[in-house]
């Protein structure tokens, strides 16, 4: 059978199995979900041959999960025209409400804005995720798929406040020739992965509330045998030791979320370490007839001169790497459950400028 | 004289009958199986409920019906019971789905299918106008969450 028929047909039997499970769970008291996040974009932006690997014309993500007792299955699987990925896959037992142990692949907790919005549109108010946050496959410079183990809780404290932790353990992502290649669950891995661990601990003014703030934690021993990307570390290891700060601050009409990251990476002794800063806030104003107004600026310190960040350039004359952006745009949340947004940004790229319009439909189904 | 007041008296009887059931109209009330096991809820178990979280009940999860019968029940129940938006509120449980696959409240929109599901089911937790189920002997009322 060819590799990707076999990927969607795995893909496939999972989705039937949340939907057959439908009339079960109605009979033994089990819940089930399932939900397709839509999106459709179209981009146009000054200097670049085509659009960015985050940019596909059109993506759906499928998300099913169910429940029983104190047992949960849950998956999303992604779809573009160019790929189609189980994304997360994820068995856990609750021991007590809101403290949940996960096996399985799943986005590491150490990710203010991933942990978040995932790879569904319609619940990011912007169309573009800031440039750290990429995912791997969108020349991401950070792990973010890691198969293993994830720890969640939720701990109420004081009087209406709540503590949350999440902490996972497990394989992280090799190193091929540009990008991170993280366990594929479905399709072939070429091995090189290697132990990664990541945390998150939030202090919520409210248990049931939105807003959190807290602090970021993640340890990747990555590994390469590709010969350019030894050739241009000097060095067959990169160690990113990651340690970040985010806040996500939510009223009735206005949100701010941002986060800063700072990256560490050890090679080999016989190359020089490097690190590098990049954070962003993005701030969100909800108005009359479904508008949202928001506005986004990136900024990094020390990315152009690290050679791990040069290697996620891929020379395609789309950006890759941003220094630095500054975005605009304006959400209209027109219909229950889709929307229209269009987004204005300058990029600073590692070896050019941008300016980018993007104009994106995005809905959920059912 | 006496004749005058006794009048009196029975106008504002009749008015009491005519206003007393009209108030207990514009009441919502939280409701489960009479066969339930839940003896009470409180204001942050409801609104963990109905946000898609885990309550749980002598180790039943409880499992939230969303009564959309009517355009003021919902509108009672986002401003009273979740305090929200119609739209941030959709956000928020769509949220909860997309983060851990959560399941997201069942919406009815018969308010005799919904108070027919909550009878049927020992772990279901709803809301309802009080005069829908004030003579249900197959719901028991938790407490008053609005009154006008």
């Amino acid at each position: 059978m060819p590799k990707s028929s076999s990927r969607v047909s795995i893909a496939f039997a999972l989705l039937t199995l949340c939907s057959a499970n439908a009339a079960l769970a109605d009979h033994e008291h089990a819940s089930n979900e399932f939900e397709v996040f839509l999106a459709a974009e179209a981009i146009h932006g000054s200097g670049q041959s085509h659009a960015g690997d985050d940019d596909t014309w059109f993506n759906a993500d499928f998300v099913f999960g169910l429940t029983q007792h104190k047992f949960r299955v849950f998956g999303e699987f992604y779809v573009t025209p160019d790929e189609h990925d189980l994304e997360r896959l994820q068995f856990g037992y609750e021991f007590v409400p809101e403290t949940v142990l996960w096996l399985g692949r799943f986005h590491q907790p150490g990710s203010a804005w991933n942990t978040e919005h995932h790879h569904g549109r319609y619940l990011q108010t912007a169309i573009t995720r800031p440039f750290i946050e990429r995912w791997e496959d969108e020349q991401g410079l950070l792990p973010q798929h890691i198969t293993g183990a994830l720890f969640e809780s939720r701990r109420p404290v004081g009087t209406d406040g709540a503590i949350q932790f999440a902490g996972g353990a497990g394989a992280g992502p090799g190193l091929t020739d540009n990008a991170l290649d993280p366990i594929d669950l479905i399709n072939h891995n070429p091995g090189e992965h290697r132990l990664s661990l990541t945390a998150r601990v939030a202090y919520l003014p409210e248990y049931t509330g939105a807003s959190s703030f807290g602090l970021l934690y993640g340890h990747d021993h990555i590994a390469t045998n590709s010969a350019p990307v030894v050739n241009a570390l000097n060095s067959h290891n990169a160690v990113l030791s990651i340690a970040g700060a985010y806040g996500d601050w939510n009223s009735e009409r206005w949100r701010i979320i941002g986060a800063v990251y700072y990256v560490d990476v050890a090679l080999d002794p016989t190359a020089r370490d490097e690190s590098f800063i990049s954070g962003y806030v993005q701030a969100e104003r909800q108005l009359p007839h479904g508008l949202t107004v928001f506005g986004r600026i990136e900024d990094s310190a020390r990315m152009q001169e690290s050679s791990y960040v040069a290697l996620f350039e891929d020379h395609d004359n789309d950006i890759d790497i941003a220094l630095r952006r500054n975005a605009l745009g304006l959400r209209w949340d027109y219909a229950r459950r889709q929307a229209l947004t269009v987004e204005l940004s300058h990029v600073v790229s590692l070896h050019q400028q941008s300016d980018e319009v993007r104009l994106q439909w995005s809905a959920v189904v059912p | 004289m006496k004749n005058v007041t006794a009048k009196w008296l029975l106008a504002l009887l009749c008015s009491a009958a005519v206003v007393l059931p009209s108030f207990a109209d514009e009441s919502v009330v939280l409701i489960i199986s009479a066969e339930s096991k839940v003896e009470q809820l409180d204001s942050l178990e409801v609104r963990k409920l109905f946000l898609g979280m885990t309550v749980t009940h002598n180790g039943d999860r409880l499992r939230p019906l969303l009564n959309e019968a009517d355009p003021r029940i919902k509108d009672v129940f986002l401003q009273n019971i979740v305090s929200m938006t119609d739209m941030t509120y959709d956000r928020r449980i769509l949220l909860l789905a997309l983060q851990g696959g959560r399941s997201l409240p069942t919406v009815y929109t018969n308010s005799t299918t919904l108070i027919n599901s909550v009878a049927a089911d020992p772990r279901a937790v709803s809301f309802a106008w009080a005069k829908d189920v004030q003579r249900d002997k197959r719901i028991r009322v938790l407490r008053v969450l609005w009154h006008d």
